[in-house]
């Protein structure tokens, strides 16, 4: 009787492994289904980077409140900066985030600007070396839209001593760039008539892209509920603009550094690219400098 | 067009307010067949006068008409330092009753519809429903052009340490600040019981004895925001001059004009020589007063340029006041705030 019982829980516990045990390994675009079946895993953590009011309005039980400017600052005149790392390890010792936790990033949906938050704070979050980053696809509309449960209980991570290895390899600034020109595959994932010149932003100084550059707009990732296209449709996007070999290096950039994220987020944690970096400076440093060579 | 009603049945059962009928705060004619006559007599802005809303909180209500969010005699006395007696006169008439007083906060504008801000609202915080609080949509609106933006990030780039750990204004700013004392203050400079960092920080409890020997170095040379603001914040130019307000970001450091002593965080204030020359006033003292003002910045953050490296004041000087940024025909006592800190010895 006690070895038949011991066989049933055992047996239990390797059914609900897929769902729980193997959080560390989670797919980098989660579902609202795979997110209601994690939400009491003690290593999963939920970082909703919404504003302060709207997630004290209603968020998903148990996810903790980060803001998305937490994550991406102003220095140095640039946008959408990386915090100093002492500043970032603080962030995550006080949300609770350890190194091997899978941190889930919930966001909107609703623009470019909601769905490139949740990819720039899944960026920094590996840059500061925590190893499982994932995005809840769709964001927090599509988790309302398939009707999942909702809290306004507000939840604190458990203080740690954050103690990762920041990932520098994963960012690229404006000199690392420069010796890179003619060498790695760049990538600018502004649209169209930015990258060929036509319109630029305010802020930043030249129209054009950088010398060399390729175009991988990043519109076209999204369905129209804000949620990332297939990773077929990705792949088809991307592999004619950067080639199928995964091991040559890649940097993506933008205006700011924060739309960029998206094509990093799929190239490097979807797509399995080993070497791919985000020019958080971007055209913003790039084009104040007149020694940074622009073409249109 | 039709858009539902603003006051439903569900709302009707979970707001006891409503027990009392439309017309106990709005006026008007229940008993009116038609629109116009059902509407006569309407007050659109009830709580316009806190009586109304005091025939059920009486204390609240008997406070709050004497609050600064209510009378805003701070906008008034603020400036009047600049005017002669004669000015002043002419200000409270013509200037102040027709436009700075518009600003001032009913009940309802906290608690059921956000207030109107250049003509422009946020209308009905949650349908009709009176809330306790949303600060986001009420106190964002009023202050949204310099504090709670600083206050989130969105004006400078780096969001205050409180907002970051989910705090709102009312974790700071308490009830009774906002609803007053039953005291008419003519400024919140001579409110008491305001929000002060050493109420929960206290100097002497610092982990790191860097930060111990930093803050007691300091203490009431530096106020906590001249070393802890973290970013640029805006700085408002050219309001009230008539081609257009202007802003742009800056941090700016000299002395609080108040007590000439202490060391923080100035911001410019928009009064220009002609603001008010339409109206008939020159201000003959404009010069009494200077265009800076201590200001409470809102993105407080645990390390900042000024805390890493005594060189960013002692060396580099980075943000300081310096002659050559006072605005063109300024106040005369805008030089009074300038203050060139000790150098350090290496």
């Amino acid at each position: 009787m006690r070895k038949s019982r011991f066989s049933f829980a055992f047996l239990a516990a390797i059914f609900l492994l897929p769902a729980i045990v193997f959080a560390g390994n989670v797919d980098p675009l989660v579902s609202p289904d795979w997110l209601e079946k994690n939400l009491s895993n003690a290593n999963v953590v939920i970082v909703d980077i919404r504003k302060v009011e709207e997630y004290k309005d209603g968020h998903i039980p148990n996810a903790i409140n980060v803001f998305y400017n937490s994550w991406a600052i102003t220095k140095d005149g640039l946008g959408n900066e990386i915090p100093a790392d002492d500043d970032l390890i603080d962030l995550l010792g006080a949300t609770g985030i350890k190194k091997d936790s899978t941190v889930v990033v919930v966001g909107k949906a609703e623009a470019l600007v909601d769905r490139v938050n949740v990819t720039r704070v899944a960026w920094t979050l590996k840059y500061a070396g925590v190893e499982n980053i994932a995005a809840l696809n769709g964001g927090y509309d599509r988790w309302v839209a398939e009707k999942k449960g909702t809290s306004k209980e507000i939840s604190r991570g458990k203080k740690v001593s954050y103690d990762g290895q920041f990932n520098k390899a994963l960012v690229a600034d404006k000199a690392y760039v420069m010796s890179r020109l003619g060498k790695a595959t760049i990538v600018d994932v502004r649209e169209v008539p930015f990258y060929v010149g036509e319109k630029k932003l305010d802020f930043v100084a030249k129209p054009g892209h950088i010398k060399g550059a390729a175009n991988l707009p990043s519109l076209q990732m999204f369905t129209k509920e804000g949620a990332f296209k297939s990773k077929e449709e990705l792949a088809a996007m991307a592999t004619p603009v950067v080639g199928a070999d995964k091991g040559k290096e890649i940097i993506v950039y933008c205006d700011s550094g924060r739309v960029a994220s998206a094509w990093w987020f799929i190239l490097h944690e979807v797509l399995g690219y080993k070497d791919v970096r985000n020019y958080d400076g971007s055209a913003q440093d790039w084009t104040r400098d007149p020694a940074g060579p622009v073409e249109p | 067009m039709y858009k539902g009603f603003l006051v439903d049945a569900e709302l009707l059962k979970e707001d006891s307010h409503f027990k009392m009928g439309c017309t106990f705060c709005h006026r008007g004619n229940e008993a009116g067949g038609s629109r116009d006559s059902a509407h006569k007599g309407l007050v659109k802005r009830p709580s316009d006068n806190p009586e109304i809303c005091g025939r059920c909180h009486a204390q609240v209500a008997g406070t709050y008409g004497k609050s600064l969010h209510y009378t805003t005699a701070g906008l008034k006395n603020g400036i009047r330092g600049r005017f002669s007696p004669a000015e002043a006169k002419l200000f409270d008439e013509k200037v102040f009753e027709a436009s700075c007083r518009s600003c001032h906060a009913s009940c309802g504008d906290c608690h059921v519809k956000g207030p109107p801000v250049s003509g422009i609202s946020i209308g009905l915080v949650k349908g009709h429903k009176f809330v306790k609080k949303d600060e986001g949509k009420t106190c964002a609106f009023c202050h949204g052009g310099r504090v709670y933006p600083e206050f989130t990030g969105d004006y400078g780039g780096n969001p205050d340490v409180h907002y970051e750990k989910g705090m709102m204004c009312m974790d700071c700013h308490k009830k009774a600040e906002l609803h007053g004392d039953g005291k008419g203050y003519s400024s919140k400079q001579e409110v008491k019981d305001r929000p002060a960092c050493l109420n929960c920080h206290k100097i002497g409890e610092e982990k790191l004895l860097t930060t111990k020997i930093a803050h007691t170095t300091h203490r009431d040379k530096v106020t906590c925001y001249g070393c802890h603001s973290a970013a640029e914040y805006r700085q408002c130019l050219s309001c009230h001059l008539g081609t257009g307000a202007s802003a742009k970001p800056g941090l700016v450091l000299g002395l609080n004009p108040r007590d000439k002593k202490t060391l923080t965080t100035l911001r410019l204030v928009p009064t220009v020589r002609d603001t008010f020359a339409k109206e008939g006033i020159a201000m003959e003292k404009f010069d009494a007063l200077p265009n800076y003002w201590n200001s409470p910045v809102h993105n407080i953050r645990k390390r900042t340029d000024r805390t890493r490296s005594c060189d960013a004041c002692h060396m580099d000087r980075s943000g300081f006041l310096k002659k050559e940024m006072l605005p063109e025909n300024g106040s005369k006592a805008n030089e009074g705030l300038i203050v060139t800190p000790r150098q350090i010895n290496k």
